[in-house]
């Protein structure tokens, strides 16, 4: 059983028939206002279906073709792509630490060396001193030292004078 | 073995040759009798780097070595001896320096001291002692680091 809503929108739409349609527009009670009112609502609708109706495309190819982009790059995102994957597993953490320390070794080794570089003496120090020297004054009393340096082969001398002369017989091996 | 730990051992090698390279020397000692002669026999190898020094500071043709020692220094604390049949030299290391080794060095002659010095003897500056005169020459000591 329709309700009275369902055979106006009916009757509007032109749907009702014969005894249907006979017995609904005996019932209104005002014939003249129920046309007036459909033919507004026909009116309406024609209204609505010229505005609302989708706009036709004037670039109709381009718009496709910027969705394509769009759900390709979508597709790449979501696929993770083997040479990430691969990259990935390679700097494993274990890896990541081994590195770490090979290079900070390799630091250490390389300051190491240069610290080692810089300390050495500069080159007036690679000529061999005496800091100090003595002999017995009893045996020589007379003996007289004095150092210097022979640059030419870079010599160091210590010269003592003054110490008791020996036979020659003191030079055998 | 991982390819690492091949990697850190031979970087331990590496290092441990170098400390060891650097740190190993000869140490060659003499006692040289310094003479003038009609024929001067040749120059000692060990002596080559210092004939000009030699023959230019204390004016003698010809040198012999009448004892000599040579110490490989590992920990550079060694000590020996260079003798001759009168003459001994005493060489004590007291350590490693910088350029080269602190020693202390004894002249005796038989069981007499004749003269005592210290010294830092450098890797590349030998070190040339005038000791006694003997006769018509000149006892020199000698230190170089081979």
């Amino acid at each position: 059983m329709k309700t009275f809503e369902e055979k106006w929108t009916a009757w509007i739409d032109g749907q009702l028939e014969g005894k249907e349609l006979a017995e609904f527009e005996a019932s209104l009670p005002d014939k003249e206002a129920a046309e007036a009112e459909k033919q507004d609502a026909l009116k309406l609708r024609t209204l609505l279906k010229t505005q609302l109706a989708a706009r036709p495309m004037s670039n109709a190819e381009f718009f496709n073709h910027q969705l394509r982009q769009a759900i390709a790059g979508d597709e790449r995102a979501a696929a993770p792509s083997t040479r990430t994957s691969t990259r990935a597993s390679w700097w494993s953490i274990g890896r990541l630490v081994w590195a770490g320390a090979g290079s900070l070794a390799i630091f250490a080794l390389c300051t190491f060396f240069v610290i080692r570089n810089d300390t050495k003496p500069d080159q007036s120090q690679y000529l061999s001193q005496i800091l100090n020297a003595r002999v017995d004054p009893a045996v020589s009393p007379n003996a007289t030292i004095s150092m210097f340096e022979s640059k030419e082969d870079k010599v160091t001398v210590l010269w003592v004078d003054g110490l008791q002369s020996l036979p020659a017989e003191y030079a055998a091996k | 073995m991982g390819r690492f730990s091949r990697a850190a051992v031979l970087l331990s090698a590496l290092l441990a040759l170098h400390m060891t390279a650097d740190a190993a020397a000869n140490v060659w000692s003499g006692l040289v009798m310094a003479t003038n002669a009609p024929q001067p026999t040749p120059l000692p190898a060990e002596l080559d780097k210092i004939e000009d020094t030699l023959k230019d500071t204390f004016g003698y043709n010809q040198f012999q070595i009448i004892g000599q020692a040579q110490k490989t220094l590992k920990t550079g604390e060694e000590d020996w001896l260079a003798s001759s049949k009168y003459f001994s030299l005493h060489v004590d290391a007291k350590g490693e320096t910088g350029a080269g080794y602190l020693l202390n060095l004894q002249l005796f002659k038989e069981r007499e001291l004749l003269l005592e010095t210290e010294a830092k003897l450098s890797k590349r500056s030998p070190l040339v002692i005038k000791g006694p005169q003997v006769g018509a020459g000149q006892l020199l000591l000698v230190l170089v680091v081979q």
